[in-house]
């Protein structure tokens, strides 16, 4: 199976780092060898099928709405021109900055009996029972609707990207065969776009699978929180990792499933020569109003609400704003997000360049296998970990005599970013991918014959094209670090404190109105991030 | 210890099973000559310059440039350590430098060798004065190709490889660009392999041309040779200049066709009284006699600028192509009759 003549110092940097990625995944599997405390047979008696069926409905759910918010709103702004359309375009993926939990605290926030919604009732009709009638959004209901709204900008982005790279050839073939504008939608449109729309639900199903944030917030019962009660509540790492494996089992099946139903279809027109640019189609009156009204409502929604609802309380609440160090929380969060941008994007270099040198299959399987580990929810990742620390700490050190590092890995900065690379180096290994995608290889050819080495190829080649892929990267790698909340949790040094977990040691004290503040930082700042990268993100 | 500056003794060229030419042989005998392969797309002409340029392995015989080996089943020097240059066919310029950063890789190549050639000479030569500010996706591919054939002739290879290095070159273009070409090669001595599908290209090009057939070189050759002495019918039927007519072999200097009579010339090779053969008739073998009692029906005639070529049908339903320079004055239309002059005489008798 492995080419030994293949092998050089790209071929083993990719293989090992491809094998350290691997870890939690083997760790998961390994949990069939092991036995399971009793607790797992009064699971399979009780709660077990509330787990799944709650993780089942909530997926439902989530993907419905993620595909109705996601696909018309791309829909809108890549088809139609109306007022605000190209300010709608990059604002609609602010939603990116709102993580699921802050969410659901603003959610809960503003519906809940007294709150913010009470509130403007009464100063505005005066006083009255404005408890009853106002909605109630919580349980699976207020996670559905909190998962949605934080996770639709997938849906959104890889949809419209799709639409805007569809060929006006395209829509006029479908004129000229006598399409109304409705079955032009359904039978052309539509499916073209469908691995765009099926990646984008592919990623907020792995995200809702993996929340925990939003649903220990509302009480609900899924597998993550089951996972997390295994292990926190009755110490079985074993069955933990039994039932992440169930987790990762149901998404492979769906990617599987997706992929049977394409068959060899082809979605894109395979050659440049077959595009071309779209008019967007002018609308007037009525129908200009409702797609603006649309969009603004989904913009409202999905990001103004939360942000409103954070500074309504943190001005209210001043108090909690000037208790909160700021400068420190910003710095802890900084120094995070560049120590791991700087690891993630390294190590995904090395081993797509690696891939890439090697042609192997052997490494490319691996690689892929290793990546599949960003449907693992972080609270396994960071359980399989301390795990793996604490066997290797006692297996290997303790035989050799050596002073224990456990201490450096376990409540440290390095296992902490050790942790994250774990857990999103799919999205660092993939987005790297991508942009060597759009290299062909006969560029790596032609630098040979030029004389550079592989080396000089890699770096007076490569990085300068793949330079946009790796800045946008950064950002997105910034952007899901500043918002990830279980990992940093669990791993991070005793008093180190980010803006995420601040805001959630606060709402889990029930304190919801102190963890304003540090919420509308976190959010304002993953919003920084995200409108330096809109460009980008609207065009790829 | 070999004389010559680029041998191939006996490798196969592989880079499918399909796709692959076997057992092949050749020798470039001096340094700065120049030679065409030539064959039909899809054959492995690629898959040779790629083999040479170390691109891909070879399993079995060897590749020796300037008597050092270069790949064998045991050696394979990697291919940034060959000092050989391939201009691929497709655009392979780097697609985040502009035209005159491209051009500038392969002049930076080698740059403590003497210079011979400047940058603002090659870019003159082959027109690129307008586009060198531009990137890839800016120029047409034709601007694309010529800009990296500058990258290679300015990296002063020992061998360059060119793979159909003027495909996409505007007719206008193309000849003046072939001419520089050529002067370039043989002014600054590089050598140079060629891989085309325009035979007459090949044949202005190359110094020798190798036929490329059936996974096999079927003749290496040169280009006069090839045209006038081809070694196998299947050569004939890719050049696609002549036909192959039936005939009997009637004295030392004769055949007899059983439509155009008595055929005269000097053979290529001896063949015995009365033997049939199979006569190579190219469309220069036939002239033009408006008085000539041999009349056979044109079917065909088409305008080549400097010449026509018209198609002829004899008795026996046999289809002769014969060329008149477009200057004659009487033409003649489809259907009509036209004269062959008699005794048809060709120089060398080309049979199968």
């Amino acid at each position: 199976m492995i080419n030994y003549k293949k092998i050089n110092v790209w071929y083993l940097s990719s293989f090992i780092i491809s094998i350290i990625v691997a870890i939690p995944i083997i760790t998961v599997f390994t949990s069939f060898f092991e036995t399971t405390s009793n607790y797992s047979a009064i699971l399979k008696n009780t709660f077990l099928y509330e787990y799944i069926f709650n993780s089942i409905f909530l997926l439902i759910g989530v993907l419905i709405l993620t595909f109705f918010i996601g696909v018309g709103c791309a829909y809108v702004v890549s088809f139609y021109k109306f007022p605000g359309v190209n300010f709608f375009k990059w604002a609609l993926i602010l939603s990116f900055a709102i993580p699921a939990y802050i969410y659901a605290y603003s959610l809960t926030a503003f519906f809940e009996n007294f709150g913010t919604a009470f509130t403007i009732l009464k100063n505005i009709f005066g006083d009255g029972d404005y408890n009853s009638f106002i909605p109630k959004f919580d349980g699976i209901l207020g996670a559905i609707i909190s998962i949605s709204f934080s996770l639709f900008g997938y849906v959104y982005v890889l949809t419209r990207a799709s639409f805007h790279y569809q060929s006006q050839n395209l829509i006029e073939l479908g004129k000229n065969l006598g399409f109304s504008k409705r079955k032009s939608f359904f039978k052309i449109i539509l499916p073209s776009a469908r691995p765009a729309i099926v990646a984008g639900l592919s990623l907020v199903a792995m995200e809702t699978l993996s929340d925990f944030g939003s649903v220990s917030f509302f009480g609900l019962s899924t597998l993550t929180t089951g996972i997390y009660n295994a292990w926190i509540s009755f110490d079985d790492l074993t069955l933990a990792n039994r039932l992440a494996f169930y987790l990762l089992i149901f998404i492979l099946g769906l990617f599987v499933l997706e992929n049977f139903s394409r068959k060899k279809a082809q979605y894109h027109s395979p050659s440049k020569s077959g595009y071309k640019s779209k008019s967007l189609v002018p609308l007037k009156g009525k129908k200009s109003l409702l797609a603006f009204s649309f969009c603004f409502l989904v913009f409202f929604i999905s990001f103004l609400f939360p942000v409103l609802q954070m500074l309504y309380w943190t001005i209210i609440f001043p108090k909690h704003l000037v208790d909160l160090n700021i400068t420190e929380l910003f710095l802890n969060t900084m120094l995070l997000v560049f120590l791991s941008c700087c690891l993630l994007i390294s190590l995904a270099l090395i081993s797509n360049y690696g891939n890439r040198v090697s042609k192997s299959k052997f490494l490319e399987y691996l690689t892929t296998f290793s990546v599949s580990g960003y449907a693992i929810p972080g609270i396994i990742l960071a359980v399989a970990f301390i795990t793996f620390v604490s066997w290797f700490d006692n297996a290997v050190v303790s035989f050799f005599e050596l002073n224990s590092i456990k201490s450096i890995f376990i409540g440290s900065i390095l296992g902490l970013i050790f942790v994250y690379f774990i857990r999103f180096y799919s999205l660092a290994c993939n987005g790297i991918k991508s942009g060597y995608l759009k290299i062909n290889y006969s560029i790596d050819e032609s630098s040979y014959l030029l004389g550079y080495s592989k080396f000089k190829t890699f770096s007076k080649i490569h990085l300068p094209y793949l330079k946009n892929s790796i800045f946008l990267i950064g950002i997105l790698i910034a952007i899901e670090i500043i918002k990830e909340l279980p990992i940093t949790l669990i791993m991070r040094p005793f008093n180190f404190e980010t803006f995420a977990t601040t805001a959630y040691i606060f709402a889990s004290q029930d304190l919801l109105e102190a963890a304003a503040a540090p919420s509308l930082f976190l959010i304002l700042i993953s919003s920084g991030f995200i409108l330096v990268t809109s460009k980008y993100i609207i065009k790829d | 210890m070999s004389k010559n500056f680029l041998e191939i003794n006996n490798v196969t060229f592989a880079a499918s099973d399909k796709n692959k030419v076997s057992n092949v042989s050749l020798n470039i005998e001096n340094e700065g000559d120049i030679i065409c392969l030539l064959g039909p797309s899809g054959i492995g002409k690629t898959t040779i310059l790629r083999t040479i340029a170390g691109l891909e392995k070879i399993q079995a015989g060897s590749i020796v440039l300037k008597n050092k080996i270069i790949s064998s089943k045991d050696m394979h020097i990697e291919p940034e350590k060959r000092n050989i240059s391939l201009s691929f066919q497709d655009n392979c310029l780097f697609p985040h430098y502009n035209v005159i950063q491209n051009i500038e890789f392969g002049a930076s190549r080698n740059a403590k060798k003497k210079k011979d050639l400047s940058i603002e000479e090659v870019v003159k030569f082959l027109h690129l004065e307008h586009v060198v500010n531009k990137f890839p996706h800016e120029i047409s591919s034709g601007e694309a190709q010529r800009a990296s054939l500058a990258r290679s002739l300015l990296s002063k290879p020992d061998l360059l490889l060119l793979d159909e290095p003027l495909s996409n070159i505007d007719q206008s273009f193309k000849e003046e660009i072939q001419v520089k070409l050529k002067k370039i090669l043989n002014e600054l001595k590089i050598t140079t392999i060629i891989v085309t599908h325009d035979s007459y290209e090949a044949f202005y090009l190359g110094s020798k041309c190798g036929i490329i057939l059936n996974s096999q070189l079927r003749q290496y050759d040169d280009p006069y040779n090839v045209y006038h002495f081809p070694n196998s019918v299947e050569v004939v039927n890719f050049l696609n200049r002549g036909i192959l007519i039936p005939a009997k072999v009637t004295g030392e200097n004769s055949l007899e066709n059983q439509d155009l009579g008595t055929i005269k010339g000097n053979f290529m090779k001896r063949y015995p009284k009365g033997s049939h053969v199979q006569l190579l008739l190219q469309p220069e073998d036939l002239e033009h006699d408006d008085k000539s009692n041999l009349k056979l029906e044109v079917v065909d005639r088409k305008f080549r600028g400097t010449n026509f070529i018209y198609t002829l049908k004899t008795l026996s339903n046999l289809l002769i192509p014969v060329f008149v320079h477009s200057h004659h004055i009487h033409q003649h239309e489809v259907d009509e009759k036209f004269g062959i002059k008699r005794p048809i005489n060709i120089d060398h008798i080309v049979c199968f």
